[in-house]
């Protein structure tokens, strides 16, 4: 019998684009200006724009909490509502919760350096150290939803929410949920920002209004993407993706493991995903070319979902699922030039 | 019916451990059959801070690559990973294995509260390359580099139920067939943050901790790093490889009750343990020995307590729970690892290590808590639990290597 295969029934969303329940209602976007701290001079970023979390999810209280898990849990409750998931007819200890992420709660660890500088670190506040912890989204998006099956926040080099989604999969193979709720996000702060800077990897765009962001360089961004992931055939419902396979690995090409996973099958769409560094896009190019058919609908990476970096998978597909491309089979492919790569084997419906 | 697929069952065959005992599993052991404490008093983690801890002490240096230099925890991590490979022969290539590691304090080590302050000046001050090992991730890349694999490399962070989260992801990885060996594990090093976060929660005990003593006070705070190397049987066969233990059986589950405190009655543990025992096909007489999350906070082990009296229900007699936290300390992020590590050492060796400090235990009528002498018994079967903030637990079940090929 031929395995059910994991499928993507909904999609909630905090981006520069607003918090959006399934798809996202795209629009063009240009960096704002950072006004969160002082800059010397214009900086830019895709920033998500200030809102109550509590105006999109009612009742949802975010005080005290990391930006990042204010935003997990509108995002988590977002997408269950797009798959119309009542949980209440739902075993929630078969509930999975995979989160990915690049730099964790950066914005209360910062709070929290900053705690110890004024007061010593003999003086710093209680309340923030458990809220600087990486998997805080995670743990908070159980808390709130009361659900009781793994619970697993990940990281990894510039393939953290592929990641996610391929360990979500392999929860629903093999037995130990029945659904996950996948999400991916970072959020922008200034040490991240300057980090950047000083590195000297920004876009021009970072610094001139006029500058299309895809620019050398890259342009930070900030958000948070949740899928709700379930096995095919388990709810009659409105399916995005099914995913049917998917790989990466921290160094070489993906060629041979790509043409591995397509058999003899032939590709409607590739979309082109990955960490916006130049040399990466030229990799990554380079795999499209020689694997895409005549044909073959090509998706370039949008640069919101680019500033993301590690984290930037879930929005990446987002995107891509909000075009709303015809049916078939689709490759979402990133590359990290000689970092690796993750290639994930989609059928749209 | 017992799995009997040999590619659907997961072997460990190599286990590395750095630990304030030093490196390498029989150094632990050997510490353990000691029954030496690792703990010691500790005055300079920051000033003011009065307490005990347990460190590792000469930490081989590894030389930054061209962007990044190495954090502590991501030199634990290299020397336990390097140590888990020290008995393969040099014709195992590790290039297409994964990495699960995990870790919660990452590079905050080489973070200082200056950062905060004025973030560039702080990179131009020499933070720049620190900063680059601060990401989670890092410790499991610079295990990928420092042993050329190159398969998919993740990072694990759910607080101190990581270690053996890692062990429970990487041998789904191994089911999936997505890689034909793993490199799974954790590891953490003592550092003025976390040492910080824990004080300000009052969850430090100053002295050493007493974890299910009904004068438990709290925990001390060490560090280390396990790796196990994860195979399936069928690809262990394949190349002659020393089989250690068997996995099997893991499971994963979530409070969802507080951000910090586990569920007083126990019941997410219980019933990660249950799913754990029904991977594993095992029944509740089957498991010789628990070596128990026990971190020696008064939350934590009452509510411990209570899972093993709601899992082990039913059981003909209680059943052996230590914790080895009583000798090091709680290495975060590493401990489920180490721990793995110790149970599947209790197993190899047929030693049950008591804890350490335990004379008014808690009162359970499930639980035959191990102190004194260590015990000197068959185990074919141990569990290892793990736990953490945000409501994270992790059981995983060994079984001695001869049950592989039963």
């Amino acid at each position: 019998m031929k395995p059910k295969l994991p499928t993507i029934t909904g999609i909630g969303s905090v981006s520069p684009l607003g918090p959006a329940a399934g798809l996202i209602p795209l629009s063009p976007l240009e960096p704002s200006p950072i006004t969160a701290w002082s800059t010397d001079g214009m900086r830019r970023a895709f920033l998500v724009k200030p809102f109550q979390p509590a105006s999109v999810v009612p009742g949802l209280k975010t005080r005290r909490l990391d930006r990042l898990s204010a935003w997990a849990l509108v995002a988590a409750s977002l997408a269950l509502q797009d798959a119309g998931i009542d949980l209440n007819e739902m075993d929630r200890s078969r509930v999975a919760v995979v989160f990915a992420t690049g730099f964790g709660c950066i914005e209360l660890t910062e709070a929290f350096y900053q705690s110890a500088f004024k007061n010593g670190w003999s003086g710093t506040d209680p309340i923030t150290f458990p809220e600087t912890l990486a998997n805080s989204p995670a743990g908070h998006v159980a808390l709130l939803h009361n659900l009781r099956g793994p619970n697993i926040t990940v990281s990894s080099m510039n393939f953290a929410g592929e990641s996610a989604l391929l360990q979500a999969a392999s929860l629903l193979r093999h037995g130990q949920a029945d659904l996950a709720i996948v999400m991916a996000g970072d959020t922008l702060t200034q040490t991240i920002y300057e980090w950047y800077e000083t590195a000297n990897l920004l876009s021009p765009a970072c610094f001139k209004a006029d500058t299309q962001p895809e620019a050398s360089g890259y342009v930070p961004g900030e958000g948070v993407v949740a899928l709700v992931l379930e096995s095919a055939g388990n709810r009659e419902v409105r399916s995005y993706a099914h995913l049917q396979t998917g790989c990466w690995a921290a160094c070489g090409g993906p060629l041979e493991s790509i043409r591995r996973m397509l058999g003899a099958s032939v590709l409607n769409l590739i979309i082109s995903a990955g960490n916006g560094a130049p040399c990466a896009t030229s990799s990554s190019n380079g795999v499209i070319g020689s694997i895409a058919a005549p044909g073959t609908a090509i998706l370039r990476a949008q640069p919101v979902a680019l500033g993301l970096t590690d984290a930037g998978a879930l929005l990446h597909l987002a995107l891509a699922l909000s075009t709303k491309p015809a049916s078939g089979l689709a490759l979402m492919l990133a590359t990290a030039a000689d970092s690796g790569f993750a290639a994930l084997l989609l059928e749209l419906p | 019916m017992p799995m009997t697929d040999p590619r659907k069952i997961v072997v460990a065959t190599g286990i590395g451990v750095v630990s304030p005992y030093g490196i390498g599993l029989a150094s632990l052991h050997d510490g353990l059959l000691s029954g030496k404490s690792c703990l010691e008093p500790a005055k300079d983690i920051f000033p003011g801070f009065e307490g005990t801890t347990a460190t590792v002490s000469e930490l081989p240096n590894f030389p930054p690559t061209s962007n990044a230099r190495y954090s502590r925890s991501d030199r634990l991590a290299m020397v336990a990973a390097q140590d888990a490979v020290a008995d393969f022969d040099g014709q195992t290539s590790f290039r297409e294995s994964g990495i699960i590691m995990a870790s919660t304090v990452g590079g905050l080590s080489e973070i200082d509260p200056g950062i905060a302050q004025d973030p560039a000046a702080w990179y131009r001050r020499g933070g720049l390359a620190r900063a680059r090992s601060y990401s989670v991730a890092r410790v499991a890349a610079s295990v990928g580099e420092h042993l050329d694999v190159r398969g998919p490399i993740c990072a694990v962070s759910v607080a101190c139920a990581s270690g053996a989260m890692a062990i429970a992801l990487g041998a789904n990885m191994l089911l999936d067939g997505a890689v034909p060996m793993v490199f799974a594990g954790g590891s953490d090093a003592l550092c003025p943050f976390t040492m910080s976060g824990f004080n300000a929660l009052q969850s430090l005990d100053r002295g050493p901790c007493q974890p299910f003593d009904r004068n438990r006070k709290g925990l001390n705070i060490g560090e280390g790093a396990a790796v196990l190397v994860l195979e399936t049987l069928a690809g262990a066969r394949a190349r002659g490889a020393n089989v250690l233990a068997v996995l099997r059986g893991w499971a994963m589950t979530n409070d969802a009750s507080h951000p910090t405190a586990p569920q007083k009655q126990g019941i997410g543990l219980a019933q990660c343990i249950d799913r754990a025992m029904d991977m594993a096909e095992c029944g509740v007489d089957e498991i010789d020995y628990v070596n128990a999350h026990g971190t020696g906070t008064p939350l934590n082990d009452i509510a411990e307590a209570n899972a093993y009296e709601l899992a082990f229900r039913g059981r003909n007699n209680p059943v052996p729970v230590s914790s080895t936290k009583s000798y090091f300390g709680h290495c975060l992020g590493s401990a489920g690892s180490i721990e793995a590590a110790i149970t599947i050492s209790a197993i190899r060796s047929g030693a049950i290590f008591p804890t350490l400090r335990l004379t008014d235990p808690i009162e359970s009528t499930a639980v035959d808590w191990a102190r004194g002498e260590v015990r000197r018994q068959p185990v074919s079967m141990a569990m290892s639990a793990s736990v953490g903030f945000g409501g994270s637990n992790t059981v995983l079940i060994f079984a001695n290597a001869g049950s592989a090929s039963a």
